[in-house]
């Protein structure tokens, strides 16, 4: 069994901090906690870690630089909190390679998911995890999807809408095309996202996936169904 | 009648009484010329018939007796003058002519060079206005008559050709320029009531240009005054709901985080719900005040996809009312906007009618005339007809009894339109007369 990972937590909210620090140490995740950018740095010099929970607005030297300067370092995933809705705050945050963003108010429950994944996906992929996060854009069969953004283009150019769930998952089989992704990694992905029984929402999220990729039946499935449970994208992913 | 002829616009109504006024003076104008003219005539008449007939009578009395009759048959006479050697004055059925006018022929007839001795020893003279002709008789020195009648022209004011076409061309001119300058004038009114429209549609729309003439450059600038102030005012309110839903979002936070160390596992779950609502008015009350500087690019996007996303979501939302919830259109339908704003407005309808209205049915219109139409129906109780347009103003919040339960802030409806016409577009409510509400969004296509 591999050790518990460790995650570096950076606040500069002393009562999320410790909040934060004790919900994820009850969830089995070792959590070392720094105030701002300078004890951020201390800390990484001091320790190793598989993760970082940054915010994005912190006095004095801010979140941005922070990543930035983390980025140059090593391949650690970054989990962004921004401010709700600032959207150009999180396009910086992912294009600056940020693994994923939580916008604060967060539901602890969905970011705890989210580190889970992010952990996945980084011990999964270790080779190409630093390039998913910091690829503009991800080609399939003339579609195009902007992570930062969470665009979707169709071959024409044209954006089409997705659900966060829908999101997600495309996401994570586009990180693993031509390899199958079984439903407890989905389940995994999708928990904290939706209301309904999990199980029905993977269901539901592939087939409504399936359609909107599928429209003016340009292609064949790109998404495919495996045998014993499981999904696989049937195309060629370019990053640009 | 006289309703129907006065005009609506500024522009026209001050055309019709300048033009009125033009006529009014022209009829004056034509007047005084024609009794000028009349005047005219009537006065080389007068020294016409003055002249010819001393130049006849000078003829005559210089002539022996004897061949009178002679001469005057062969004295070129020109038109319309008939003369006759008589031994009495004319005897015509005719009343005396007036003394002014006598007085005038008299004056006249002594341009003509005679001595006092030769001239006539009496005259007489018949007529008057209105006859056609005019008798004078003069008696010789030694006691015949030369007895002369003149046709009388009649008094032709309109005679000559080249007035009319100056009139008409003067007339027409005048009423031309009268027109130009009127619509120039009243233009700067028309731009004034296109900036307050423009104003209420958007507090961030351009200032007017502070130009033309002084009344139109001042009503522009309080226009503009006027508008930075309510800017100012719009801008402070929603800079202070801003700072207050950022320094909400540390406390919603922290309590999220308690509420995972709550023992009781149902107080817990109703606290993190307390907090979601929470966090839900926080939200919207950024978005109220983001949306105002929306700085998202414009890019192409399937429009149906994006409903059926948005209906998608507020199913998974809320299950129980999944099946209330529909789409009717077009698979696919490209168009060009702001894609995150556009959700959201569309979203804040389909909540709005899920949490209202029990469900949503919603209904994509392909293009027609240039605008898309998008209805949302539910099947709620309506709104109350006096209520349908102020629940777009910003925290209106309808009946209470309806917010109890649903929550909000009475903001998705005020996002949702400012969106919605900031893309061009508008969003109105309406009752359906089988019941329920329809919110009806156009969009240019």
């Amino acid at each position: 069994m591999e050790q518990t990972p460790h995650i570096l937590v950076v606040d500069d909210d002393r009562e999320i901090r410790d909040l934060l620090g004790r919900f994820l140490e009850k969830n089995r995740l070792r959590v070392t906690a720094a105030r701002d950018a300078r004890e951020a740095r201390r800390a990484w010099v001091n320790g190793h870690y598989q993760l970082v929970v940054l915010d994005l607005m912190l006095p004095g030297e801010g979140g941005l630089e922070l990543a930035r300067w983390m980025r140059g370092q090593s391949d650690v995933p970054i989990v962004m909190l921004t401010a709700m809705g600032e959207e150009t705050d999180r396009i910086v945050g992912l294009e600056l390679g940020a693994d994923d963003y939580v916008p604060k108010p967060f539901n602890p429950r969905e970011l705890l998911a989210r580190i889970r994944a992010v952990l996945r996906r980084a011990g999964d992929h270790a080779e190409h995890r630093a390039e998913a996060g910091t690829a503009r854009a991800l080609r399939f069969a003339d579609w195009t999807l902007e992570p930062a953004r969470r665009r979707l283009l169709n071959p024409e150019g044209v954006e089409v809408a997705l659900t966060g769930g829908e999101y997600d998952l495309l996401m994570a089989l586009l990180e693993r095309p031509n390899r199958v992704l079984t439903r407890d990694m989905l389940l995994d992905l999708l928990r904290g996202r939706q209301a309904g029984p999990f199980d029905r929402a993977i269901d539901v999220a592939i087939s409504r996936l399936r359609r909107k990729l599928e429209g003016g039946g340009r292609s064949a499935q790109l998404i495919k169904t495996v045998r014993g449970g499981g999904y696989v994208l049937a195309a060629a992913v370019e990053r640009l | 009648m006289s309703l129907r002829l006065w005009p609506r616009t500024l522009a026209a109504r001050t055309a019709v009484v300048l033009l009125l006024g033009l006529a009014l003076v022209q009829v004056a104008g034509l007047t005084i010329h024609a009794f000028d003219r009349i005047d005219l005539q009537r006065y080389a008449f007068v020294r016409d018939v003055a002249v010819r007939s001393m130049t006849v009578y000078r003829a005559v009395v210089l002539t022996p007796p004897l061949q009178r009759g002679a001469v005057l048959q062969e004295l070129p006479r020109g038109p319309a003058l008939s003369a006759e050697l008589s031994d009495g004055p004319p005897l015509l059925d005719m009343p005396e002519l007036p003394p002014h006018l006598q007085h005038e022929l008299q004056v006249n007839m002594r341009l003509v060079p005679l001595p006092p001795i030769l001239r006539p020893h009496d005259l007489r003279m018949l007529g008057g206005p209105g006859l056609p002709q005019l008798v004078i008789g003069m008696q010789l020195p030694d006691g015949d008559w030369l007895n002369l009648t003149v046709a009388v022209e009649r008094p032709r004011p309109w005679h000559s050709p080249a007035f009319l076409w100056a009139f008409v061309l003067m007339t027409a001119a005048a009423a031309l320029l009268t027109l130009w300058a009127v619509r120039r004038l009243t233009r700067p009114v028309g731009v004034l009531a296109a900036a307050a429209e423009a104003l209420g549609r958007d507090v961030n729309a351009p200032p007017l240009p502070e130009d033309g003439p002084l009344e139109v450059a001042t009503a522009a600038a309080a226009f503009n005054t006027m508008a930075a102030r309510i800017r100012r005012f719009v801008q402070d309110r929603t800079e202070l709901l801003t700072a207050i839903g950022h320094d909400l979002r540390t406390p919603i936070t922290r309590l999220k985080l308690r509420a995972e160390f709550m023992e009781d596992e149902e107080q817990r779950r109703k606290m993190l719900s307390d907090l979601d609502e929470l966090e839900a008015m926080v939200s919207a009350t950024l978005a109220f005040g983001r949306d105002a500087t929306s700085a998202e690019p414009v890019a192409p996007l399937d429009l149906a996809e994006l409903l059926r996303t948005v209906l998608d979501e507020a199913g998974d939302a809320c299950p129980d009312a999944a099946e209330r919830i529909g789409y009717d259109g077009p698979a696919h339908m490209t168009l060009r906007a702001r894609s995150l704003a556009l959700k959201r407005a569309l979203a804040n309808l389909v909540t709005n009618a899920v949490n209202y209205g029990g469900g949503a049915l919603v209904r994509l219109a392909p293009p027609a005339d240039g605008v898309v139409r998008i209805d949302v129906d539910d099947d709620g109780p309506g709104i109350p007809p006096g209520e349908l347009d102020r629940v777009f103003e910003p925290f209106h919040r309808g009946e209470p009894s309806r917010n109890r339960e649903t929550g909000g802030v009475g903001l998705g409806l005020p996002i949702a339109r400012n969106i919605l016409r900031a893309h061009g577009g508008d969003v109105t409510l309406a009752n359906r007369p089988s019941g329920g509400v329809r919110a009806t969004v156009t969009l240019p296509a």
